[in-house]
């Protein structure tokens, strides 16, 4: 399917809910509202055209006014793709959890909790993944955090 | 003292196995949760060899950072470098030469023979068959001479720029590249000769770790191990990137989903990259090597994520750029860590001999887990 095609059934389906944004390689792009996002993520996975099983790859991000979720989407049995995007409030971060529906964001999400403090609502286990036990210097990929390591390099003009 | 006796009783147990242990290849510790040999279930730790790949993105300038995607997985690192390479280039829209394409590919293609041949080597000895490792490891040699010619490293080459590679490669490389895959893959056959009909081998991996198609997308299993559970599914075919889509070749399948299934994807994968060099290498272009573009590489503010086809599956960048010349997020996708996630469920009610065998059978890659 055509990402114009998949663009029109995604948005006839959530008429208010979506923006459109965009990732190369990726498109259509849209971003959701937080409160939407199960529901959307469930018809993309369970629609018969869109067969969206696939969740590729899931990543945060830290803007200076928002955390951003991404949720980057294949499908092997149509062979197409689109990616999905949620903006959080720079405090107190919280989304639903997409493991609900791909069991593939599991990992992904602990991992986005432990680095960036994003939480999520009905993970089955988030416990750290990557930092040691007892971590306690904050979200490393946080733009504002600094480590007692930390060593900025010099800006390239 | 017969009372003493009469107390024992049997009761679940924990195992815990690793982070140092020969079978993991890599700093990985499983807890297992036994009953007498039994597994029952399992909970894997990572981070062992978390380096904050991520992190360090951020503070450095693209050109900078290529070096560092050599160490995400350095049994691959030629895939890491053209992954990073292309979504620049998607990002920035920078052309690629033909012949560029071509040398990337017979690199990438050499590269993943020389990732199974390790991800082999290591299998069977894992299983007690020591000799397949000396075996692999003697042809690999041979293909890190190769990639030794081109760019003067064997392991972490910092080969590919951002709209080509870094240098040419030289006129002893195609006749020593041609001879190499005309003894190789009689050498293919060898390997097989030892194993894939082997009683002790076939005991230790037919109808072991059953991995469903359904439990394998949705744990976002990709690549060989997904392959083996019978799913035709291959970037190179599905979304041929680069030239791929000028050479032919098949993508092996397995049928049962065992470990010898994805045993049996990954040998047939190898004679299949084999010929994918041998027609690079025929049709191989003349050209320029490289695209000129400026000593500070600005790409436009944007998004991209680009995926491709690496030993362990699917590889991807995801880049977040601001116009600076450096990335604003780089997240990396590996095949290994979703592939690892899976491990627990296809292990439980195998024998802990089992859990190394199925372990081996993902062909799990620790530093790309962690980054």
């Amino acid at each position: 399917m055509t990402s114009e095609e998949i663009k029109k059934i995604v948005t006839e389906k959530f008429p208010d809910k979506l923006k459109e944004a965009k990732i190369f390689g990726f498109e259509p792009t849209f971003i959701v509202e937080k409160d939407s996002l199960l529901d959307v993520c469930l018809f993309v996975k369970e629609s018969k055209e869109l067969a969206f099983d696939l969740l590729s790859c899931m990543s945060g991000a830290d803007y200076p006014d928002r955390f951003e979720m991404v949720y980057l989407l294949f499908s092997f049995s149509r062979k197409h793709k689109m990616s999905l995007k949620v903006q959080l409030p720079k405090d107190n971060p919280e989304v639903e959890s997409a493991t609900a529906v791909w069991k593939g964001a599991d990992w992904y999400e602990r991992e986005i909790a432990e680095l960036f403090g994003i939480k999520f609502k009905n993970h089955p286990d988030l416990r750290p993944l990557l930092l040691p036990e007892d971590w306690n210097e904050g979200y490393p990929l946080r733009k504002d955090w600094t480590g007692k390591d930390f060593l900025k390099m010099p800006d390239v003009k | 003292m017969n009372q003493e006796i009469s107390e024992i009783y049997t009761e679940e147990f924990f195992v815990n196995m690793g982070p140092q242990h020969p079978s993991t290849h890599g700093v990985l510790r499983l807890l297992l949760k036994m009953d007498g040999e039994v597994v029952l279930d399992m909970v894997p730790h990572v981070g062992y060899l978390h380096r904050s790949m991520e992190k360090i993105a951020e503070n450095r300038t693209y050109y900078q950072y290529i070096p560092y995607t050599d160490r995400i997985d350095y049994v691959s690192a030629m895939f890491c470098n053209q992954a990073f390479c292309m979504a620049m280039e998607k990002l920035a829209n920078v052309p690629v030469p033909e012949r560029a394409e071509y040398i990337r590919i017979i690199m990438v293609e050499l590269n993943r023979i020389a990732s199974h041949l390790i991800w082999l080597g290591t299998f069977s000895l894992d299983l007690g068959a020591i000799t397949p490792f000396l075996y692999c490891f003697r042809e690999r040699e041979k293909i890190l001479d190769l990639f030794e010619m081109v760019c003067g490293q064997r392991m972490t080459f910092n080969y590919m720029r951002v709209g080509g590679v870094s240098r040419d490669i030289t006129p002893e490389f195609i006749p020593m590249a041609k001879e190499f895959i005309k003894y190789f893959l009689p050498r293919v056959d060898e390997y097989e000769d030892i194993l894939t009909n082997n009683p002790i081998f076939l005991s230790r991996t037919k109808g072991v770790g059953l991995l469903d198609q359904k439990t394998a997308i949705e744990n976002g299993v990709t690549g060989p191990s997904l392959r083996g559970t019978g799913l035709k599914c291959d970037l190179r075919k599905d979304e041929p990137y680069s030239v791929y889509d000028k050479f032919n070749f098949d993508i092996p399948t397995g049928e049962t989903s065992d470990v010898w299934d994805r045993y049996m994807v990954r040998i047939q994968e190898m004679r299949e990259s084999a010929k994918i060099v041998l027609q690079a290498l025929e049709s191989l272009p003349e050209g320029p090597i490289k695209t000129k573009i400026s000593a500070v590489f600005k790409p436009p503010a944007g998004e991209v994520y680009l995926r491709i086809e690496a030993p362990r599956g699917e590889m991807g960048f995801y880049i977040v750029s601001d116009g600076s010349p450096k990335p604003y997020r780089l997240k990396i996708r590996t095949g290994s860590f979703s592939n690892l996630t899976v491990l627990p469920i296809i292990s439980r009610g195998w024998k802990i001999a089992d859990v190394v065998a199925i372990f081996g059978s993902l062909d799990v890659v620790l530093p790309e887990v962690d980054r």
